[in-house]
């Protein structure tokens, strides 16, 4: 067996060690780089690496060779090609050429009795028009421009995937399908109702805010859905507005839709990792209701009382102050990952991450995170490491099952399930529906994944 | 003025419903000159305990934000009144959210409650190059400069915005306040500002001191 090939073996053991509640023979150390900091480090131009991807490749393979992480590099999801062609008021690319958050609204407070009736129709017909002003046009020309964007968007995603395949090829990344989907009140915040609408939405029609969580609820478990059937798998979920609520406001707009997804989530025989934005340490006592073996990427907050109170329960990772990596001193850095390995790694659940990517890599990042790096692959070895966890016996999860109940119910003329399909298509009488429904299946979720990631 | 005492309390409860009750109430009585300025007042010092129970952790941005929008909705009504009686504003700002940053709220906040006190605001928006606060200055010959920031990396733009009213030979002929949750002592040195808050109603009381000293 090739070294390559070991090394792929050996982090895919961890991750499944982990991910199982089990000791792994030593900690995962998540990749921390933007895509952002990655392009900054190989010095190439932000908006030329965006709009053409095949120039992140051999930046991905500068940034694995110098940071060895045992995840792969960069990444992300907003590409400027689809936000330009739908004409994007959601996400737009500043000057200096990274992409941007502005507050918009594209969602009114009389349109909640709609959306929460069909969510996803709602959105097609009403909302993203008002989020992507191309699409605020005549039909045709509005079919037309959706076709490039979902092409271009496709296209992005597909290019993404075979650099990653690659990657895992030359440098022996474990290889765990991913996804990832948006807590329904954040969701309904980001994006639709703002981040400034939402705040008076909570006080003007609380109602119809748990309604339309609860709407969106199944909507983001499907999107949260694995690439392909699998017994282990990760999806990720930030967590946005819960700490700007106060605790009973939390407890009853933010809180249960996210707890229900979570759950359903992990159902489906996937490990959900959230990352645990700005201070959750008011809900820590809320976060141990989840099921075992989630994974929370703290920012801020108190890595003892998190261990204390979550560690032999879920996996626990972030807390890392990226910011020192930028400022500090190499003895600096090492004696912090040192702390945080001391509290957070005893027991095995744990994953080394900072509490934040970096956005760039100004200060002494470089050096000094080649130095943690280093130390966390030496300093985390553990010397009781579990039996490697074997998946075999694991039997697979009913995940297929509870999405088509999901899609049964979802209420859309826009969104056909194959069954729904085939009824209305007697043509197809006699033809091999097997390998038509897959593909017809597919196309539609292809769809539904490209519209929904639109929202958030 | 019991009612004043329960405005206060109204907003600083968060209490929509309560607030324009009380308000539509007191308006209906067609207020003074003077009864109008304790109105706005009473709104104010609502404001003054919303930012209380936000330090003491019993309120939360979310709740911040819907006190603003509660406080520009009472501007909203107020505003009529106050533009028919005034013969004259007190004061003219020119307001914007310094280049780079989107955020506005906190801006927003100062802006109404501003407008309340009797000054002309000249809001620019969010993100706003240093180059069009220069011509908005040039135009219309402010009293006062004010700028909001959330972002640190935008505390450089807040400066950048007053070395190029320096260049414009601007800098000398107007107050210049910064606002938003990164500024501080240090910052606004280095910017090179005249005062700077965390707390928008502190922010329009010393606008308020530079118009009543410019004119002794
Ligand atoms: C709401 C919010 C948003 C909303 C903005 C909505 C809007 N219309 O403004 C949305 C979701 C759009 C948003 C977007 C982004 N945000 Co934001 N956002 C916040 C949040 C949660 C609250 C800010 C706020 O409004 N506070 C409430 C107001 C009332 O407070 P304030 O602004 O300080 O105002 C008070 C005083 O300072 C004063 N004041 C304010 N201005 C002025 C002016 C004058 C003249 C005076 C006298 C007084 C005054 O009066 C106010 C009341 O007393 C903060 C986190 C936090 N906890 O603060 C992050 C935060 C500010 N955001 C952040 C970031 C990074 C972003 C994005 C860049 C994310 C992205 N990758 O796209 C984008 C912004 C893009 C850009 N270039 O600006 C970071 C900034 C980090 C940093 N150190 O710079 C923060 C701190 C979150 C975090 N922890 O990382 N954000």
């Amino acid at each position: 067996m090739t070294d390559v090939k070991a090394l792929a073996q050996e982090r895919q053991q961890m991750f499944v060690n982990v991910y199982r509640g089990k000791i792994p023979t030593r900690i995962p150390i998540n990749s921390i780089l933007s895509l952002e900091a990655c392009i900054e480090y190989a010095g190439a131009n932000q908006a030329e690496v965006l709009w053409d991807m095949t120039k992140a490749e051999p930046i991905f393979e500068k940034v694995n060779t110098d940071f060895p992480a045992d995840t792969p590099a960069g990444g992300t999801r907003r590409y400027p090609s689809f936000y330009q062609i739908l004409g994007s008021r959601p996400f737009v690319m500043s000057s200096e050429g990274v992409m941007q958050h502005p507050n918009v609204q594209g969602m009114e407070p009389e349109d909640y009795d709609d959306f929460i009736a069909a969510p996803y129709d709602t959105m097609i017909e009403k909302i993203y028009p008002r989020l992507y002003t191309e699409l605020d046009t005549d039909p045709n020309t509005k079919a037309l421009i959706l076709a490039k964007a979902m092409r271009a968007h496709g296209d992005e995603f597909a290019l993404l995937a075979q650099i990653g395949a690659r990657m895992r090829a030359k440098f022996g990344f474990a290889s765990i399908p991913s996804s990832a989907t948006t807590a329904p009140f954040d969701f309904l915040a980001d994006f639709l109702r703002s981040f400034t609408g939402i705040c008076s939405d909570i006080r003007r029609y609380p109602d119809k805010v748990i309604a339309a969580c609860e709407a969106l609820t199944p909507i983001l478990i499907k999107k949260g859905k694995l690439p392909v059937p699998s017994k282990i798998g990760v999806t990720s979920i930030p967590l946005h507005m819960g700490p700007y609520l106060r605790t009973k406001d939390f407890e009853k707009f933010y809180w249960p839709s996210l707890k229900k997804q979570v759950e359903v989530l992990t159902e489906m025989g996937i490990n959900v990792s959230l990352f645990v934005e700005h201070d959750f340490m008011r809900f820590l006592d809320h976060l141990s209701e989840l099921p075992e073996n989630t994974i929370l990427r703290f920012e801020y907050g108190d890595p003892k009382l998190v261990s204390e109170k979550l560690g032999s329960k879920f996996i626990i990772s972030g807390f890392y102050p990226v910011m020192l990596l930028h400022t500090g001193t190499k003895e600096q850095c090492i004696d912090k990952a040192k702390e945080l390995i001391d509290i957070l790694a005893p027991g095995g659940r744990y994953i080394f991450n900072t509490d934040k990517g970096a956005m760039d890599m100004h200060g002494n990042i470089t050096e000094n995170l080649k130095a943690v790096i280093e130390f966390v692959r030496e300093y985390g070895k553990y010397d009781n490491p579990d039996e490697p966890y074997d998946l075999s016996k694991d039997p697979m999860p009913p995940a297929e099952k509870i999405v088509a109940e999901i899609e049964a119910n979802l209420n859309s003329k826009y969104y056909q399930t194959w069954e729904q399909y085939r009824a209305n298509h007697p043509e197809l009488e006699g033809r091999p529906q097997e390998v038509i429904a897959k593909k017809i299946k597919k196309l539609e979720d292809d769809m539904f994944n490209f519209i929904i990631n639109l929202g958030s | 003025m019991d009612r004043l005492l329960l405005l206060t309390q109204a907003i600083s409860d968060l209490d929509e419903e309560k607030v324009f009750q009380i308000l539509d109430e007191l308006i209906a009585e067609n207020p003074s000159d003077e009864e109008v300025q304790e109105i706005v007042a009473a709104c104010q010092r609502g404001m003054i305990i919303v930012g209380e129970l936000f330090d003491s952790d019993d309120y939360y941005v979310a709740d911040l934000i819907f006190a603003g929008e509660l406080m520009s909705k009472a501007v909203e009504v107020l505003k009529p009144i106050i533009c028919s009686r005034k013969k004259d504003t007190i004061g003219t700002i020119v307001l914007g959210t310094v280049k780079g940053d989107l955020h506005d709220i906190g801006k927003n906040i100062f802006k109404g409650m501003a407008e309340t006190e009797g000054f002309e605001v000249h809001d620019l928006g969010i993100d706003v190059e240093p180059d069009v606060f220069v011509a908005k200055v040039k135009q219309i010959e402010p009293q006062i400069v004010a700028m909001s920031a959330v972002l640190t990396i935008a505390l450089n733009s807040m400066k950048n915005t007053v070395d190029a009213l320096k260049k414009a030979g601007l800098r000398e002929k107007v107050k210049i306040i910064i606002g938003g949750n990164p500024v501080t002592e240090d910052s606004c040195k280095r910017i090179g500002a005249d005062a700077f808050t965390t707390i928008a109603g502190e922010g329009v009381d010393i606008c308020k001191k530079w118009i009543v000293n410019s004119i002794a």
